[in-house]
């Protein structure tokens, strides 16, 4: 899978889980407020990731990973 | 197998509220646990092992999952939260004398909370599925 591909499957598998708009996934977008996320729904974005693209995020990289560009680049390095 | 009183090494629960009986096997990622149904369990309602002792009873294992962790290490159980219940299942109530056993498959750790995804057989019968998250206390 290349960048582009996998930045597409990204943005796909969460729009689709979180229930919001491809539209207003953007590279430069923080996360947690793009998708709304809480403590309990990190949760389920770290197993969806897990599940799809076989990369476990561990907690201390959490912190780090702050915009989509940020999960593409981890998850580019990793998959 | 860790059975009878040695389950109150895993799980800070005690009687009468204890719904886990046996920890048939344990390890990093999963889990496998029992509940014999009594008549004088407090969530037996006319024969039946109703929705509550089933949502506890996963929950129990779950913490005995946690616990198990713990006990290898040699520390004290820690307190678990429930902090969500999802795709939550009930397809049956177990009768007394049914033998509940439950598999806990450990999906993944964030900061403290545990996803965990759970099911409940008597025999070869689902009566019980759902992913749980849950927080353990910090000592």
């Amino acid at each position: 899978m290349d960048k582009k591909e996998l930045i597409a499957k990204v943005n796909a598998c969460l729009a689709e889980e979180f229930e919001v708009e491809e539209s207003i996934i953007t590279p430069e977008a923080n996360i947690k407020q793009t998708l709304q996320l809480d403590s309990l729904s990190l949760v389920d974005m770290v197993a969806l990731i897990e599940s799809e693209f076989g990369v476990k995020i561990p907690t201390a990289d959490l912190g780090k990973i702050l915009t989509f560009d940020a999960l593409y680049d981890y998850l580019a390095e990793r998959s | 197998m860790i059975g009878g009183t040695d389950i109150y090494q895993l799980i800070p629960q005690r009687p009468p509220i204890v719904m886990v009986d046996v920890v048939w096997s344990a390890d990093e990622t999963c889990a496998e646990t029992g509940l014999t149904v009594q008549e004088d369990n407090i969530f037996v309602r006319n024969g039946r092992f109703r929705e509550p002792g089933l949502i506890e009873h996963i929950a129990q294992s779950a913490a005995a999952f946690a616990g198990y962790g713990t006990f290898a290490r040699g520390e004290e159980p820690r307190l678990g939260y429930i902090g969500e219940i999802k795709d939550c299942t009930l397809s049956s109530l177990p009768k007394v004398g049914d033998e509940l056993k439950t598999r806990i498959q450990l999906m993944t750790e964030v900061g403290g909370i545990r996803l965990i995804s759970a099911e409940t057989k008597v025999k070869d019968a689902v009566m019980a599925s759902c992913q749980m998250k849950i927080f353990l206390k910090e000592k």
